[in-house]
């Protein structure tokens, strides 16, 4: 197996965008990526796009095919995968799994979703297309609504409490405001969403016991990045190469309901154990983070699966401002999927390109980790029923 | 008539519901098909105000409860308020249309506090 680098990255502001197709938003992507590895008129191997929903939202299918030829990367090989929420991990998994095979060289992979499209009645229906269709679904069941079950049992076996997800809250949006590729740029207090009596119509229940800014937005966007062997990097790109140190990937059941304890994200564990074992490291050698917190109790109950706190203590350590940017392990600098936003087949992808920012130290003072050198990503598709998490780790040069 | 079906594996006993092809405990492939029993267990629940479509309520109430011989399963609770429940209350069970599709009704299970 060969080592596989990062050698260019792209993304687009997420947010409501209208103007843009699905196709026009990966198409931008994917040029930003290729520009910013500098491969000119090069041409890549193969093409990965993850997505989850063309077909239902957009009622279009193949749309690697529809990219490659948009890109004029013609005849690389091209195909989407789709993998719920975690499609964009899953896509550069794949991407990964080329290079290092040593079949494919160069490897592009986009991930893009456009959500805003139809309803949030109709947005909130497709993203529950990925509940059981015949034990959950017919019910009404959202992914909100899991997440509140989740969190109903956390709350109870850890002593998780609001104040804890409600500084998970004003942490991401915070550095949302900062990040000019944020859905969401509002900046927001806890009195305003917690303590103050009017804070219940600022920030009503959602999916009980979570509430309205417990949740990330509905959003549009894309991400890009460019792949290839890391010996061959110096050769193809100025960037300061970026290693895929390790990942890991793994499932758990469809349902919560057959879980034995529906609060132990097994396939959280199990994939970061992988990626921590391929990449020869441990938690405490991580100095920045994007954790998949499509709400915020994610967030937490993330960092405590991948190793980074003990159970319980995810929440306290939140508290404790050890996951701000400045303190021990910056979580979601880039604001996560709260306030970068959750266009769901772009997240994986945009996950690594932010983390790979960090590791190239090119982000401006107030969002860079300080000489950080090794990062990690959690995508966690379904309710946790399928996880994808990498290890990403800058080469000096 | 609670019309669910689950699925006791014959070597080990684990109880799973939805079906599968082999025990998710010992990979064993034969069942006893069984039907839930007695009254339910609250396990956990929630409360959604975004409902996805299809549905015209306020809101839902949705939680998983487990049966006295042990089948867990999803479904809606009949309650004005989540702040009326707490988990490990014993609930009642039935079977009634719990959503409509084209005007028809789909059949599912509802609980609702003893
Ligand atoms: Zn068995």
């Amino acid at each position: 197996m060969r080592d596989v680098a990062v050698i260019g990255v792209g993304m687009i502001p997420f947010g409501r965008r209208d103007q843009d197709t699905l196709m026009d938003m990966l198409a931008y992507a994917s040029m930003k990526a290729l520009d910013d590895a500098g491969l000119g008129d090069k041409g890549v191997d193969a093409l990965y796009v993850g997505n989850m929903g063309a077909g239902i939202l957009q009622h279009q299918s193949s749309i690697a095919s529809a990219l490659v030829d948009r890109l004029s990367l013609l005849p690389a090989a091209a195909e989407a995968i789709e993998n719920g929420p975690a499609s964009g991990g899953s896509a550069v998994k794949n991407g990964v799994l080329a290079v290092a095979s040593g079949y494919y060289d160069v490897v592009l992979v986009a991930g893009g979703e456009k959500m805003r499209e139809v309803t949030g009645w109709r947005a909130t229906d497709f993203v529950a297309t990925m509940t059981h269709p015949e034990v959950e679904y017919p019910y009404g069941i959202t992914l909100p609504g899991m997440a509140g079950m989740f969190t109903r049992l956390y709350m109870e076996k850890y002593g998780l409490t609001r104040e804890m997800l409600v500084e998970v809250a004003i942490k991401n949006q915070k550095m949302g405001a900062l990040n000019p590729y944020a859905h969401v740029e509002m900046m927001i207090t806890k009195e305003g969403i917690y303590e103050s009596p009017h804070s219940v119509v600022n920030n009503p229940p959602a999916a009980d016991p979570l509430h309205l800014y417990d949740a990330c937005p509905v959003s549009d966007g894309a991400a890009a990045l460019v792949l290839c062997p890391l010996e061959m990097a110096a050769k193809l790109t100025k960037n300061v190469p970026v290693l895929v140190a390790g990942f890991g990937q793994a499932t758990d059941t469809h349902t919560l309901q057959e879980r034995d304890d529906p609060t132990d994200l097994k396939a959280v564990t199990l994939a970061a154990q992988q990626a921590f074992e391929r990449a020869k490291l441990k938690p405490e050698d991580i100095h920045v983070a994007e954790l998949h917190d499509a709400f915020t109790v994610l967030e937490i109950a993330e960092s405590e699966h991948v190793g980074f706190f003990k159970k319980g203590e995810g929440g306290k350590a939140v508290l404790a401002g050890k996951t701000r940017l400045g303190g021990k392990l910056p979580i979601n600098v880039s604001g996560g999927l709260k306030a970068r936003g959750h266009p769901v087949g772009a997240t994986g992808v945009a996950q690594v390109v932010d983390i790979v920012w960090q590791l190239r130290h090119e982000l401006p003072e107030d969002r860079q980790v300080k000489n950080a050198q090794n990062g990690l990503t959690v995508n966690f598709g379904g309710f946790g029923n399928n996880v994808v998490c990498f290890i990403l780790r800058r080469v000096e040069q | 008539m609670i019309n669910i079906t689950a699925y006791k594996c014959k070597k080990c006993g684990r109880i799973h519901y939805p079906r599968h092809e082999r025990c998710l405990s010992c990979k064993h492939r034969e069942f006893e098909e069984i039907k839930p029993e007695g009254n339910a267990k609250l396990l956990t629940f929630t409360q959604i105000f975004n409902l996805p479509w299809g549905f015209d309520e306020r809101f839902l109430i949705i939680g998983v409860a487990q049966f006295e011989n042990g089948v867990k399963a999803m479904g809606q609770i009949k309650a004005e308020d989540a702040a009326d429940l707490h988990t490990g209350m014993p609930l009642t069970a039935s079977w009634e249309p719990v959503r409509y599709v084209q005007g028809e009704p789909v059949y599912g299970l509802k609980f609702a506090p003893m």
